[in-house]
Formats: C-alpha cells, sequence, structure tokens
C-alpha cells in the first residue's frame, strides 16, 4: 500500500537494516503495542506541519517513511529503545504532536519515529516552590488545563498550544504569546531529564540556579532531537493570575507604534501580550474596529498582581499618547482572544492551490521596523507572492520578534517558489542583522542558513553533537547539523 | 445518503489538529494516525485513490467516537468530522470489508436483532389502548445493567404513566458504524413499523445514541419513526415538577457527580433538565465535573468502543474520571457511561437508579 506513494526524500542508510528483527526486540521493551510497522501509522508520523510536508500531502507523496513508530511510556524504555537502536546503527526522530513547522519530526533516513505521546503524566506538582514536572509527550493545553485546576499557570500560550506538546516546546525552544510577562520556554525550564543516545541518563537539579558548569541539561533546549531524547521536564509557574487588563491604540505607523513599545519595555513594564500588527494584518484582523486605511493597531494585555498591571497600563496608556496613539479600548484583545487560535484561513487556501508560510525573526529595536520593510518588499518581488504581512510580539529591551505571513499562488513550481521564497526572507533578514529564527527553529529547513546564522559557532555545536551521539542515529539532516545527501526535488 | 463532503475533509486534513486536546481518542491511544486530522488525513488519501483500503486504515479511520468533543474548538462550523469520517467509511469502502474487531458484533446483530449476542428478552408489556409511552430498552443497559431498565418501568408506574415496551431490535446506529447500511436500514425500518402499530403518544429512550439514530439517522436513512422521541431526563423532570412521583433523600448517597454523555451535551444541548432533576433530590449535593455540560469529555463508551477495543475503552474512562470530583456517586444518563465508568471501582448509577433509590420505596 505504502509503496504507491513515492519517497521522494528519503536518505538510505546502508547496510539495510532488517526492520523485522528490530521491531521483534522493540516489542519485548515497549511492549506488543507499542511497535508498529503499519502503513497506517508510519504514514501518520511522516512529516509534521512543515508546508513541503503539506505540499507532498496534496500530491499524495510522502516525503520520508519511518520503518517504525515506536511508543515508549518510560525513561527505562526510551534508554533501552536508543540503545538498540545503535546496536543496529538506525535512525531514531522524536515525535511530539507534529506541529513543527519547518520539517524538524521528518524521519529523513527511515528507521524509528519515535512517539512521545504516551509518556503524558504530570509527575510532581511543587505547590511550595511553584515548580511542576511532567512528562515529555504531554499536550500543551491539557498542561495548562492541569495548572489551573490547581490554581496556577504555566505562562506559556503558543498558538499551537492545543495541538504541541510540552517536550515539543522545549526541543525547538518554543516561545508562548505571552511571553513579554513569562518568558521564553528557556526562561521557564528548570530542569530536563533526558536519554542521550546511548542509553544514558541525564537529570539537572531542580534549583533555581547552579553555577556549576555549563547547564548540561539545558542543553537540550532547541536540540530538536538531535542530541537525546528529553524524558522529563521541571517548569517554573505562576499563580492564576489576580488580574487582567486589557487596552490597545492606533498609531499613524509601525514607527511610532515601536517606539511606545520599545520606551514601556525599557522602563521595565513586562505586559504579557504585545502585539503589533502591519496596515494589512490591523484591517484583516480588526474589521470591527474602525481603524482607519493605512493605520496601525497595538494591543496590550497584562496580567498579574493588579497593582502591579495597574500601573504597567497607566504607564503604557502614557508612552502610547506621547507616540501619537489613539486608545482603542479592550475590544479588539478580546478579539484577539477569541480569534488567537483560528488557522483555518491556511487550510483553505492550501486546498486552492495556494502556498502559506510564516517566517518569524528577531531584530534589535534600531533595526525593527527597517527589517519588516525591506523583508516585505523582497518577498513581495517573489513572482507568485501575493501577500506578505507581518506584525511584532514577544518584545525585550533589546529587541523584538517579526513575524510575516506569506501567501503566494506561484505561477510555476511550487517548490521552487518555495525556495525563492525563503531565499529572499533569510537573505533580506540577515542583510539587516536579524537573527533567522526566533521561535519556531530550524528543523529541517532553515538548516540551509545555519552556517549564515552562526558562522564557526555551528562548527562547535556540531562538535556537542558527535561528542553525544557519535553515530549520528539521532534525527539526522536537523538543525543544520549534517548534510542532507537527497535534498527535495 | 450524503457521502464525504470531500472539501470539509480536506480542509480537516490541512489543519494542523487544532482540537487535538479535545480528543479523548488522540490523547489515550497517542497515535498520529488516530488524531482527529490524522484520521482526516488518512480518510482523504483513501479517498483520492492514493491508499488502497487495507485493514489498519479501516481501524484507523474507525478510531471514533463520535464525541465531537473536536467540534469545541473546530472552526470550521459546518465540520462535523466523525459523521464525514462515518461517510467514508459505510458509503466509500469496498463492500463486504469489516473492521475485523467488529465482525463478531455484527454477525450478533444480524443473528439475534443486538451486538451482544442475546435476544432481549420480550419485557412484559401491559396490552391494549393507546398507550402514552412507547419505552425502547436500549441493547446496551439490556445486556449489561438489566435492573436499570426494569427501574424504568416501575417508576412510570409509580407515576401512573400507561407504557408499551419495545425491545427486540437495536436502533440501528452500530450497524452503520460497522459499515452494514442494509441491515441499519432494515432495523430501523422494523423499529419503525413496531411504533407505528403502538399506537403511543411518544418514544421514550435513555439512551443518547438511540435519540440521535431515531431523531437524526433515521430520516437521512429515509425512514421517519413518525413519533416524537423524547429523553429520559426531560421526560422523569416533568412527572417530578408535576407531582407524579415523590422523591425522597436516596440511602447512603449525600453527593453525586453528574457526567454529561457527550451526545446529550453536544448534539442534544441537554445539560439542564438532569441538573434540574437531580435538584429535586432533598439533601442531595451536586458536584460538578471539570470540564462539564457542553465541554464533558467522552467516558470512552461511544461508537460502541466498549465491544470493538475494550481496552483503550477503559482507559479513556480512567481519564475521565479523573476529572470527576469524589463522591457518593458518579451518576450518569447514557447506558454506555454507566457500563464504562465503572473501571474505577466506584459506585455508578444512570438516573434511573437514583431515581429508584428516591423514589421507589
Ligand atoms: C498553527 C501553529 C502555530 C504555532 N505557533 C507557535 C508559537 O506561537 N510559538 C512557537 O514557539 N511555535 C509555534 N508553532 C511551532 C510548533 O508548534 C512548535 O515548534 C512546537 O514546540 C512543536 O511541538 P510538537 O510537540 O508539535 O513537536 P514536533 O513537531 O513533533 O517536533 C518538533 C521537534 O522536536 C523534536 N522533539 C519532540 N519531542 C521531543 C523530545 N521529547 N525529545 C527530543 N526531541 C523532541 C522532534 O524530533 C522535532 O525535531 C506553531 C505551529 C503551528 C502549526
Ligand atoms: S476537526 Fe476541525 S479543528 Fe479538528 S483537526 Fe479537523 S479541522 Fe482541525
Ligand atoms: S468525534 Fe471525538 S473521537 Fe472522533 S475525532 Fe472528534 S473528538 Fe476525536
Amino acid at each position: 500500500m505504502i509503496e504507491r506513494l513515492s519517497r521522494t526524500i528519503q536518505e538510505e542508510r546502508l547496510p539495510a537494516p532488517d526492520y523485522e528483527l528490530i521491531a521483534k526486540k522493540l516489542r519485548h521493551i515497549v511492549g506488543d503495542d507499542g511497535v508498529s510497522a503499519s502503513g497506517a501509522d508510519r504514514l501518520a508520523t511522516c512529516r509534521d506541519y512543515w508546508p513541503m510536508g503539506t505540499l507532498w500531502f496534496l500530491e499524495g507523496k510522502a516525503p520520508a517513511l519511518p520503518d517504525l513508530v515506536v511508543w515508549p511510556r518510560s525513561t527505562s524504555e526510551v534508554a533501552a529503545v536508543l540503545r538498540l537502536a545503535g546496536e543496529h546503527n538506525i535512525p531514531v526522530t522524536p515525535y511530539g504532536e507534529g506541529s513543527g513547522a519547518l520539517g524538524g519530526a521528518v524521519p529523513l533516513q527511515g528507521g524509528i519515529a519515535l512517539d512521545m505521546k504516551r509518556m503524558d503524566r504530570v509527575l510532581e506538582l511543587d505547590r511550595d516552590n511553584l515548580m511542576v514536572t511532567v512528562e515529555p509527550g504531554l499536550n500543551g493545553a491539557r498542561y495548562e488545563e492541569y495548572l489551573n485546576r490547581h490554581g496556577f499557570t504555566g505562562g506559556h500560550f503558543p498558538q499551537s498550544l492545543r495541538c504541541s506538546t510540552v517536550g515539543g516546546w522545549v526541543a525547538c525552544r518554543a516561545a508562548g504569546t505571552f511571553s513579554t510577562r513569562y518568558g521564553k520556554i528557556e526562561d521557564m525550564v528548570v530542569a530536563l531529564e533526558a536519554v542521550l543516545p546511548d542509553g544514558k541518563v541525564i537529570r539537572g537539579r531542580k534549583l533555581p540556579r547552579t553555577a556549576t558548569g555549563p547547564r548540561v541539561d539545558h542543553l537540550f533546549i532547541g536540540s530538536e532531537g538531535t542530541l537525546g531524547v528529553i524524558t522529563a521536564i521541571t517548569l517554573r509557574i505562576w499563580p492564576y493570575p489576580e488580574k487582567r487588563i486589557y487596552s490597545s491604540y492606533i498609531f499613524e505607523n509601525i514607527e511610532r507604534a515601536l517606539e511606545a513599545i520599545r520606551r514601556l519595555v525599557q522602563a521595565g513594564a513586562r505586559p504579557a501580550v504585545v502585539r503589533l500588527y502591519d496596515p494589512a494584518e490591523t484591517a484583516h484582523h480588526f474589521p470591527d474596529c474602525e481603524v482607519p486605511a493605512g493605520h496601525v493597531i497595538l494591543i496590550y494585555l497584562f496580567e498579574g498582581a493588579a497593582g502591579i498591571v495597574a500601573a504597567e497600563d497607566e504607564l503604557a496608556a502614557r508612552l502610547a499618547r506621547e507616540e501619537g496613539g489613539v486608545a482603542a479600548g479592550p475590544a479588539p484583545v478580546e478579539r484577539w482572544l477569541e480569534t488567537r487560535f483560528n488557522v483555518s484561513l491556511a487550510s483553505k487556501l492550501f486546498r486552492q492551490g495556494a502556498v502559506v508560510d510564516t517566517i518569524e525573526v528577531t531584530t534589535s529595536w534600531s533595526k525593527a521596523a527597517e527589517i519588516y520593510h525591506a523583508m516585505q518588499k523582497a518577498l513581495l518581488e517573489v513572482e507568485g507572492t501575493v501577500l506578505a504581512t507581518g506584525h511584532y510580539s514577544h518584545v525585550y529591551p533589546e529587541g523584538a520578534a517579526l513575524y510575516l505571513t506569506l501567501v503566494g499562488f506561484p505561477p510555476g513550481d511550487k517548490r521552487e517558489y518555495y525556495r525563492r521564497l525563503w531565499n529572499a526572507a533569510m537573505d533580506s533578514c540577515l542583510a539587516l542583522g536579524g537573527a533567522i529564527s526566533h521561535h519556531h527553529g530550524v528543523g529541517l529547513h532553515r538548516g540551509l542558513w545555519m552556517a549564515q546564522e552562526h558562522g564557526q559557532a555551528l562548527e562547535a555545536l556540531r562538535m556537542i553533537k558527535d561528542a553525544f551521539d557519535p553515530q549520528g542515529i539521532m534525527n539526522p539532516g536537523k538543525l543544520g547539523l549534517g548534510e542532507v545527501k537527497k535534498w527535495p526535488e | 445518503m450524503a457521502g464525504v463532503n470531500r472539501k470539509l475533509l480536506l480542509d480537516c486534513a490541512l489543519c494542523p489538529n487544532m482540537c487535538r486536546c479535545e480528543c479523548p481518542v488522540d490523547k489515550e491511544y497517542g497515535r498520529e494516525a488516530v488524531s482527529p486530522s490524522g484520521k482526516a488525513r488518512l480518510a482523504h488519501l483513501l479517498l483520492e485513490g492514493h491508499l488502497d483500503w487495507e485493514e489498519d486504515l479501516l481501524e484507523a479511520v474507525s478510531s471514533c467516537l463520535g464525541c465531537r468533543g473536536c467540534r469545541l474548538l473546530c472552526p470550521f462550523p459546518e465540520l462535523d468530522l466523525c459523521e464525514e469520517l462515518l461517510q467514508a467509511r459505510t458509503v466509500e469502502r469496498p463492500p463486504g470489508m469489516v473492521l475485523p474487531a467488529a465482525a463478531p458484533y455484527l454477525n450478533n446483530l444480524k443473528k439475534f436483532g443486538s451486538p451482544y449476542g442475546t435476544r432481549p428478552v420480550a419485557q412484559a408489556s401491559p396490552q391494549g389502548g393507546s398507550p402514552e409511552v412507547l419505552y425502547f430498552i436500549n441493547c446496551t443497559a439490556q445486556a449489561n445493567h438489566p435492573r436499570s431498565p426494569q427501574l424504568v418501568l416501575e417508576l412510570l408506574e409509580a407515576a401512573g404513566v400507561s407504557y408499551r415496551v419495545m425491545d427486540q431490535y437495536c436502533c440501528g446506529y452500530p450497524a452503520q458504524i460497522w459499515g452494514d447500511m442494509e441491515l441499519a436500514r432494515q432495523l430501523a425500518e422494523e423499529n419503525r413499523d413496531r411504533a407505528a402499530q403502538s399506537g403511543a403518544r411518544l418514544l421514550l429512550t435513555d439512551c443518547p445514541e438511540c435519540w440521535h439514530t431515531f431523531t437524526a439517522r433515521y430520516p437521512q436513512w429515509g425512514c421517519e419513526l413518525g413519533l416524537p422521541v423524547v429523553d429520559a431526563a426531560t421526560y422523569f423532570l416533568e412527572l417530578v415538577q408535576q407531582g407524579r412521583l415523590k422523591i425522597t433523600p436516596p440511602e447512603g448517597i449525600g453527593s453525586v457527580t453528574y457526567h454529561d454523555p457527550c451526545i446529550w451535551a453536544r448534539v442534544a444541548e441537554m445539560t439542564a433538565a438532569p441538573r434540574e432533576l437531580l435538584q429535586h433530590i432533598p439533601g442531595l449535593e451536586l458536584k460538578e465535573a471539570r470540564p462539564a455540560g457542553r465541554e464533558t469529555r467522552c467516558c470512552g463508551g461511544g461508537a460502541m468502543f466498549q465491544l470493538t477495543f475494550p481496552e483503550r475503552s477503559a482507559g479513556i474512562a480512567r481519564r475521565r474520571l479523573e476529572e470527576l470530583p469524589p463522591a457518593d456517586a458518579v451518576v450518569t444518563s447514557c447506558p454506555f457511561c454507566r457500563e464504562n465508568l465503572q473501571v474505577g471501582g466506584g459506585k455508578v448509577l444512570d438516573l434511573a437508579e437514583l431515581l429508584g433509590l428516591a423514589a421507589l420505596r
């Protein structure tokens, strides 16, 4: 059955492993229902939410197929699976909920797709010290629901909250929409437990800080499955916020609005949500908010202790006014809260033959406006692009994240278009000193620009990878660490 | 029958699974292939001819409880994924192909009129005249906890309601989910004829799947039942409000958690009646589950999972039980939930059983 779907990019691993024998051995480790070689399971874990994978799906092709799907239930099972994979020299690609946007979970050389979703327990809620320890396969929305039930919040709300795992967040170095107050995932992780490719288990101390050399467990933040498997995560949590304030402002242009935000965070305020939309996104997302054409909207959501958020809101209002902003009340924030998880347009556009993608980069304040204009221009110049819009979110005293949404109806080959689109985006970003990713990570696709991003540091990262994983069994071809021999054509 | 809405199915296949946190199958199995969008993707590939119907694929696209948890979060208002999957399985799969796990139960259904493999025992039913109520005894309660339909009859008697019993044939829903539309229609026609012959004013059911089948599926199958269908919670609430049932505190039960069955809560939108009924029981404390009401989560008993995938079904029930606060009993209004939620070892009652304790002394 599966042979009817063409393999387009799979790299062969030589000599060809005996997967029947390996499956038999795996069953001893994870039980009969912990291993599958069925077409349904292999197909289902062959890709993530990378648009290239979506294009293959629409063509009825499988980008690359795992030979086996394996579901461990414990750290010791993960360790045994990795030892076995090492013995047989077969690749292992960890799989969360497949919401990754760059092909990180695509099993490029086949082998084992290690589906982490049966490790989804909450292991410990430490109320006194505001920490929780969970297994990596726990779904994000279920994680937050658990904390809310006990009077806490995790503070991490990526748009993919409902379709991603806590382990996936850590592996991809994710950022949630409330990050300006609560921090990114690396600010939330206290300690990790991870299994190295040889089966050894490392555990970080569950303490707020240590000065005992580099934190080895923290190396797994952003490792995207290339160093080993994350098996438990201890995170900071917060009491469920006492108060929330919503406010929004309309500005003539993004430059003035960016100035208002910069001054606010540099003064020390930490709104949970800060989002500044360009004119096109303002018109699209807030049609009922009566924003004059060509103007932009900035929304703030403050939450936490009542006195603190009131002061932050007051300061934000003053700074916005000074930059020419006009208050637009709480309605736009309510509208954002209602619609923030709706990504149905992407489905419809893909179905109608479009190519849709999002690209997020990091910029300093000094280049924040310039990089938006430059990237937008570069993207619209690629033939076929009909839409290149943007917003800023995740702000810091030093700069912000810029998030671009792209829609194209390419006249010719879609993959060729996709390549040109990304070249335009990454070149224009790097030219203005931006970082090529703020939070989606690297996966397969962004590996192409990792050398430009890191320079010599990529070599150092490769050395770390080789030291952890000399056989190169962990998620080969990702993070720009290994050469991809059969690149998708 | 409508067939699959290919456009909607593809929209779902292209979605990054934005509702998977609400899908009990997704959470219990942890398999991409049975995630909401995962099922839609496989169904799409099958319908487009990229894949051939094989057992593992049929099993994957059958791994849906019909609980509509996904609909709570789905941005496509017209999409009812479980119905699209059902259509894909019934209309599009090769004739004669049966899910191995369902085969014995489908045979039972053909032979006995019940998937449980015993011919339902005809209940003594008062004859003559035109009764008020035709009580449809569902196959699941009859097979697993027959005391409960018996109590419904006793409650009707106590309230002085004239009734007749209909208990010979299944509503036909199991036949449809297992892909035998011919059998489903045959059962529907039998039931329609018997309902017409009864001369009753209304048909009473305590099974949400039967209710949904009578009210929504029969018309789709071209077989209108011809009688109004009323659920037991609403009907008993009326009897209590009219003072036709005398309620006293039930012995040994001071507090209950009400588990909303998913079809009652999300399809029938019937969440208030059972709670009102419980409030009529003096001294009874109602503890709410989290989530409850429309946001309830399936007990794992939907789409006959108890029969076809018993271990998974029990696993889903265990997960649901974690969301229920401790109480003297869990009360529910569906024979599948009543059965499945017992995996935790606690006391589980359906409304008739609780009312039996409160109104029949
Ligand atoms: C609609 C949508 C919105 C999104 N919004 C955001 C957003 O707001 N912020 C954001 O940061 N991202 C966002 N993303 C991207 C994506 O959701 C995140 O990258 C997420 O962290 C991936 O989690 P996952 O469980 O789906 O991982 P997967 O996609 O399954 O895997 C991602 C990578 O992590 C590795 N991995 C997974 N689990 C483990 C483990 N236990 N140990 C080691 N490696 C592992 C995999 O091998 C793979 O390389 C969005 C994606 C979508 C589709
Ligand atoms: S049911 Fe709706 S939300 Fe769920 S995967 Fe399908 S389209 Fe997405
Ligand atoms: S109906 Fe229930 S089981 Fe089926 S896909 Fe939706 S949430 Fe999952």
